[in-house]
């Protein structure tokens, strides 16, 4: 009887995620092959209405990219390149100030509630409104970078940030800005989650506050970490609107791949090649996701 | 209990079965036309809405007009084509219309049932056509000439500049007046139409972008390496904001509408914008100061095309040519874009001889267009990226003697691996 229920339960419940099944089915799995399927194509400008057509040439399109004698190939590793650089300053840098301003929060103050709304500004903000701003505040003219710098006798002449070298430190600095309330915010949750008891028995036993944040604060904070890892690895890689919006058409060396597979698939119309980075880019994303999910719960099982 | 979860499903799916069959059912007697936003909105939108109904009143077709930004249009046109659905009638740039009709996605039109080849600017007829057919129809033109500020040329003591060596002593003039950066404002690397700048100095020099037979790169050549340094040392000599690599063409413009810089090279579509933003702004037009080797323009516009997935291919040809009667179109260049009109018909005109718009008619005799080929767009985004890799140098502080023959070289490599391509 027993059994008999839980079974008819379980195809219940397969009807109730039919919808979804069918949604994810249509809107993710079915292009995703279909995308792997054209990445094997020489589809372009000559097949874009009859793409059946296009030539097949197996792992051409792949031989292209990492040959190293194509110059696509070339601004697609540099495409890489840029983003791990990327990521690599704007998630640690972001978590630092995050978990700073997290750890004021979770002070009892006057205006609490007012100041923890007022750091999420930066995070609601819409990406076209927030980079758009920073656009401005970066313009070699009349920006407000160059402004300050100037007033302050750093430089001696405004310096062009969004085009050239500067350009991905521009990016940075404004992502930074932008991604840090979301840590905060997670961080803030989590260390909420802390019982005050465990703080209190280490004050008892004498230990200092920075014995306290090492090891009290950020062990229990390990588990939101690395879920907020988690979710900054798969953003960094999505990286798009603030390249996009902040150096529109002078993107020049600092392409990161959504910018380059955008342009090679859409403007150039090479559907083909922009498949085969598309691919490859997940296949990076599931690599790295994996090596996290895996430390992950090697973490959870060690605690 | 799924019993009712299935007749919930079958429900929904019913119900948009239902609603598709209504909007197929209701596309017959309508078509959607796309263009960019040639005029102002304030003025473009009202004129537009009066000549669909005027068109409705005549042929009982109602046109769904909407307006797309350069920035997207390139997307949405492409979409369009590659799923033959979103618009049945378009605006194209001139500069597009070859690689579009090389997709298969566009009507191949027979220009004689529009007055034939002789009834447009010749140029304009030949940026419709790709291997000798027709695959739109001309609608208007644009050529790109000097604008400079009456009252600062006056008070610098100069006289327009007639070729590229005057422009640079008469710059030198303004900045001892006005200070560095107020001689010129220049489109930079964010300027998605730079090439168009720079081919106008190009062709100036005696160089080309492609050889005649359009099988090789030779942009690369002296000619090039000179006219690509001329435009650069017009922001290292001080004559042109240093900020002007990270500029757009509006950027550009705006500085020049807004009287802080002395010269511009614009299109006649800017004097719309002046007119709005700074009526009082004395400013002149004339031809772009020859080069070594005389005389050149660009010559661009946009065209009409006919989506070949459409439904309603007769109406839509029937739209192009309710646009193109003469009294619509002296409307619409002359009061509402200031384009030029593609029409010879239309330009005959004595409005087109008088003041500014004489200047423009004489430099489109000479403009030139770019190749009608398939992989247009390649080649002018790769000319464009090593470009903007020139203007990166400048702005790191790398810039040498060397530094343009270096990107043009790069370029050069790479426009002829796409020309391989080429069909």
């Amino acid at each position: 009887m027993g059994m008999l229920s839980k079974a008819k339960g379980t195809r219940r419940a397969y009807w109730f995620i039919l919808p979804a099944a069918l949604c994810m089915l249509f809107v993710h799995f079915i292009p995703i092959i279909w995308g792997a399927y054209i990445s094997l194509l020489d589809l372009d400008v000559y097949t874009l209405t009859q793409w059946t057509s296009a030539p097949f040439v197996k792992l051409g399109n792949y031989i292209k990219l990492f040959s190293g004698k194509f110059a696509v190939g070339q601004r697609f590793l540099r495409s890489v390149y840029n983003v791990f650089v990327y990521g690599l300053v704007t998630i640690p840098t972001g978590y630092i100030i995050g978990l700073l301003v997290a750890l004021l929060l979770n002070r009892n103050f006057v205006g609490r509630t007012f100041v923890r709304g007022i750091i999420l500004l930066p995070y609601i903000t819409p990406d076209s409104v927030a980079y758009n701003v920073w656009r401005f505040i970066f313009q070699a003219r009349i920006g407000l970078v160059n402004k300050y710098l100037l007033k302050f006798g750093l430089i001696q002449e405004p310096l062009v940030w969004l085009v050239g070298k500067r350009a991905l430190t521009a990016v940075i600095i404004a992502s930074i800005w932008k991604g840090w309330p979301f840590a905060c915010l997670i961080l803030l949750a989590g260390l909420q989650g802390i019982p005050a008891e465990l703080y209190e028995a280490a004050k008892i036993d004498g230990a200092s506050v920075w014995q306290q944040f090492k090891m009290i604060t950020l062990p229990m904070l390990a588990p939101v970490t690395k879920t907020l890892l988690l979710l900054n690895v798969i953003w960094n890689f999505h990286a798009y609107n603030q390249f996009y919006i902040l150096l529109g058409g002078s993107v020049g060396e600092a392409h990161v791949p959504s910018t380059f597979i955008m342009q090679e698939a859409f403007t150039n119309l090479h559907y083909g090649m922009g498949s085969a980075m598309s691919v490859v880019l997940m296949i990076l994303i599931v690599i790295l996701i994996a090596i996290l999910l895996r430390s992950k719960r090697r973490a959870s099982y060690e605690s | 209990m799924s019993k009712r979860v299935r007749t919930v499903f079958l429900g929904i799916v019913l119900s948009l079965v239902l609603l598709t069959s209504l909007a197929v059912s209701g596309q017959s007697k309508s078509i959607t036309f796309w263009l960019m936003p040639n005029a102002p909105d304030d003025t473009h939108i009202p004129w537009l809405e009066q000549k669909a109904a005027a068109f409705q009143a005549k042929t009982g077709v109602k046109v769904n007009v909407e307006i797309i930004g350069w920035d997207v249009a390139w997307q949405r046109i492409t979409t369009a084509i590659a799923t033959g659905e979103g618009a049945d009638v378009f605006q194209v740039g001139t500069t597009w219309n070859p690689q579009l009709a090389a997709t298969g996605g566009l009507e191949e039109i027979k220009i004689n049932e529009f007055g034939g080849k002789n009834a447009f600017m010749n140029a304009n007829y030949v940026s419709t056509t790709y291997k000798n057919k027709s695959y739109g129809v001309p609608w208007f033109a644009e050529t790109r000439a000097l604008f400079y500020n009456v009252d600062m040329f006056k008070k610098a003591g100069v006289q327009p500049p007639k070729t590229h060596d005057e422009l640079y002593k008469v710059a030198e003039k303004i900045v001892a007046t006005y200070g560095e950066g107020s001689a010129i404002a220049l489109a930079g690397t964010n300027a998605h139409d730079i090439l168009h700048n720079w081919t106008i100095i190009l062709w100036a020099n005696g160089g080309d972008l492609l050889t005649k037979d359009n099988k090789m790169a030779m942009f690369n050549n002296d000619a090039g390496v000179k006219a690509m340094q001329w435009y650069v040392d017009l922001v290292r000599r001080g004559y042109a904001s240093k900020a002007c690599a990270e500029y757009d063409q509006n950027q550009a413009d705006a500085a020049f509408i807004n009287g802080n810089v002395a010269m511009c090279y614009m299109g006649p579509w800017n004097i719309a914008g002046i007119e709005q933003q700074n009526p009082g702004l004395n400013y002149g037009v004339v031809e772009p100061p020859a080069g070594p080797k005389g005389k050149a323009s660009f010559s661009g516009g946009s065209n009409l095309v006919v989506l070949k997935a459409s439904r309603n291919k007769a109406a839509a040809k029937e739209w192009i040519k309710f646009l193109l009667e003469k009294d619509n179109m002296v409307e619409y260049t002359k009061n509402l874009t200031h384009m030029l009109p593609a029409q010879v018909e239309v330009f005959a005109d004595p409005y087109y001889d008088s003041g500014v718009w004489k200047t423009f008619k004489t430099t489109l005799e000479y403009s030139t267009a770019y190749p009608p080929l398939a992989t247009w767009g390649d080649i002018e985004n790769i000319v464009k990226q090593e470009f903007v890799n020139v203007l990166s140098e400048y702005v790191d502080g790398t810039y040498n003697d060397n530094t343009v023959k270096k990107h043009l070289d790069a370029a050069a490599d790479r426009v002829n691996d796409v020309l391989k391509r080429e069909r």
